[in-house]
């Protein structure tokens, strides 16, 4: 059903045979919805100037870098026709853990293990769910994120204290020249992505399985296998993203993180990563997280209610996905 | 059914024929018999636990609290057969619960006015939601998340607080009592069966199997798919009116996250019920079935004295068993 609706678009491979060279016109058009959202960037930037003012800039640079690294982790699942809705849920998790020991810096050599465990682990449920047991992407995701978020709170008794070592600080929370310390993974995790995605066999064989899972099959393709690493992966960098994120805010409580699946979803379609599975890269994604934040920032700046940022996110993401339906419709 | 009439050769006809009856029954309700084995199962298990649990007070006490979770998932299991999901039905449940007692504020004479108003808002907030999936061609899976965070955020702009009060006379929906029953919970059982008939009994009844079976020969066979579609959005609104309307019946007052765990919750009880994700298959009696079976669940929980966080575990592990086991057949993914 998911698949039947989105799919309808040429392969990105017949589409450059058929536009040869105007690469020009092939990015604006793979990219509609993200260059209506840059014009709308540049009419709140008019609006309201001081969205990008450097202490702004800063500002929404920090903010910017966990959601970056839950994108790049969501886009993956994305194109194996996945969606992870729990990424929010590990985040919190993960945010838990940091303040679960004394709140001293050696404790991060068993906070990032178990953390990143903790969030492979949820992955590789979700992938073996939607492989193994053929549940549909969102329902395994939402059930384990309902899990987590039971067992989270069980854990903390509803409010979860202790202190986030002093090292997750000044990388969640701290500038160095500028520039955002949280940045440097960012950086490393968009990185090692790109080149998973565009320089591996493993990068080759997410696209297929997402073109096509029975070609993929048929080719010989380890599809499931290829599912699971893409959920874990996810996990993973959602917990990163939730450690740093608690360096961030400082003061955990039990929802560090929260709608971050929406966020992620929502800056995965902005960045043109098709829901349909196999189309998108690292780039577009990245560019649909700086798009999002720039907007719910100038939500605030502009000053309306910061709850308009819900309202705005989710007529995003249905505008976002109906324009690129509309769009493969129309080049088919 | 047939194999009564085969047994006429025995003189009294009525029992060995018994059997085969209930065999045949079972051969096309495996998971209807399923959950009533679990319902039964559970029963004995919460006899074990606590004397008060079997007790005829508690099972009306399960019975009259089922309401707002039967509600919410007649609606979801009627998007469901059509081959869709509705998410938005937390967000929704949320807004029109804040929206019923902040609008009613105390004030009996309002109550009429704002309930039609709150019962024609859910049912035109779900058909938006089938515009939307019909017009943009986009899955209901994303239109539902936006239009659901949409709403919360609405919620929010609304009040980020309980707000409002309503009346004494508001808790009859939740409290009331018929003849000594629960009177909203048996309205919801005549609800149940009514909406049964229609989908069995009916020629749209049956346009909703066949779209949610086959959508692109539903159109080709020139039923009116969009408008199915549609309809069917429009009556999960309107079910999560009700159940809106439940919640601050027997709450007192409308919550702004009231409703974020519906969403989940909707859904557990339609594939314990034996509907199929992918559509076309199922209906809602067995919804119901399952509706009772969490109810029941919930209650043991609560005796157990097992706190509610643990129950949002022991939730999720349940719809994950209970569509991991049913679904695993599935040869195409939804």
């Amino acid at each position: 059903m998911l698949a039947t609706e989105f799919r309808a678009t040429p392969s990105a491979m017949s589409r450059r045979l058929t536009v040869p060279a105007h690469w020009l016109p092939r990015a604006l058009r793979e990219h509609a919805f993200a260059l209506v959202a840059v014009v709308l960037l540049m009419v709140a930037g008019i609006a309201a100037p001081a969205l990008f003012k450097p202490d702004n800039l800063a500002n929404m640079a920090l903010q910017f870098v966990p959601l970056g690294i839950v994108v790049v982790g969501q886009m993956l699942v994305i194109l194996v026709r996945g969606l992870d809705l729990s990424v929010s849920s590990v985040m919190a998790t993960s945010a838990v853990m940091a303040t679960a020991f004394s709140g001293r810096d050696r404790d991060l050599f068993w906070i990032v293990p178990l953390a990143v465990g903790m969030g492979a682990t949820v992955g590789l449920i979700n992938g073996w769910l939607v492989t193994k047991r053929k549940v549909s992407p969102f329902l395994a995701t939402l059930a384990t994120m309902i899990v987590l978020q039971g067992a989270r709170n069980a854990w903390t008794q509803g409010a979860p204290s202790g202190n986030v070592p002093p090292l997750l600080r000044t990388l969640g929370a701290g500038m160095t020249a500028g520039l955002p310390n949280n940045a440097v993974v960012l950086l490393l995790i968009a990185a090692f992505t790109f080149v998973l995605l565009h320089r591996s066999a493993f990068g080759r064989r997410i696209y297929l399985v997402g073109g096509s899972p029975e070609a993929a099959r048929l080719v010989g393709i380890a599809v499931d296998r290829v599912t699971i690493v893409a959920y874990a992966l996810s996990g993973m960098f959602a917990t990163l993203a939730g450690l740093l994120l608690s360096g961030y805010v400082s003061v955990v409580d039990n929802w560090v993180g929260k709608n971050f699946e929406l966020d992620s979803i929502v800056a995965a379609v902005i960045g043109g990563i098709a829901l349909s599975g196999g189309k998108g890269g690292v780039a577009g994604a990245l560019l649909g997280a700086v798009i999002l934040v720039v907007l719910s920032n100038a939500v605030v700046i502009v000053g309306l209610p910061i709850h308009f940022q819900l309202v705005m996110k989710g007529f995003i993401i249905v505008l976002a996905a109906a324009l690129y339906v509309a769009k493969s419709k129309g080049t088919r | 059914m047939n194999a009564t009439t085969w047994n006429t050769q025995v003189p009294d006809g009525r029992a060995p024929a018994r059997p085969q009856r209930v065999a045949g029954w079972l051969k096309g309700h495996e998971r209807v018999a399923t959950v009533i084995a679990l319902l039964l199962l559970l029963l004995a298990v919460g006899a074990f636990v606590s004397d008060r649990f079997s007790g005829l007070t508690n099972l009306q006490n399960v019975y009259e609290q089922s309401v707002g979770l039967a509600l919410v998932s007649l609606g979801q299991s009627a998007v469901i057969l059509s081959g869709g999901i509705d998410l938005s039905v937390g967000s929704q449940i949320s807004l029109l619960s804040v929206l019923t007692s902040g609008l009613i504020d105390g004030n009996a004479a309002r109550v009429g006015p704002v309930v039609c108003a709150i019962l024609c808002l859910g049912t035109l907030i779900g058909a938006a939601n089938g515009l939307l999936t019909v017009w943009l061609r986009v899955h209901p899976l994303i239109v539902t998340l936006g239009t659901g965070a949409a709403l919360q955020g609405l919620t929010l702009l609304y009040s980020s607080d309980a707000a409002g009060s309503v009346p004494a006379t508001f808790e009859y929906f939740a409290y009331g009592r018929i003849l000594g029953l629960p009177a909203g919970a048996t309205a919801t059982l005549i609800v149940f069966l009514l909406v049964a008939f229609f989908l069995r009994g009916t020629r749209p009844g049956r346009y909703l199997y066949a779209v949610g079976g086959d959508p692109n020969a539903a159109t080709l066979l020139g039923l009116p798919t969009r408008r199915v579609l549609v309809s069917v959005y429009a009556f999960s609104g309107l079910c999560a009116a009700t159940t809106a309307l439940y919640v601050v019946s027997r709450f007192g007052v409308g919550q702004p996250y009231t409703g974020a765990n519906y969403t989940l919750a909707s859904i557990t009880p339609v594939v314990i019920g034996g509907t199929m994700l992918a559509g076309g298959k199922g209906g809602v009696m067995g919804t119901l079935l399952g509706v009772y079976l969490m109810s029941l669940l919930n209650n043991l929980l609560n005796f157990m004295d097992i706190s509610s966080h643990y129950q949002l575990v022991i939730q999720g592990v349940i719809v994950v068993i209970a569509v991991a086991t049913f679904t695993g057949r599935r040869s195409h993914r939804a």
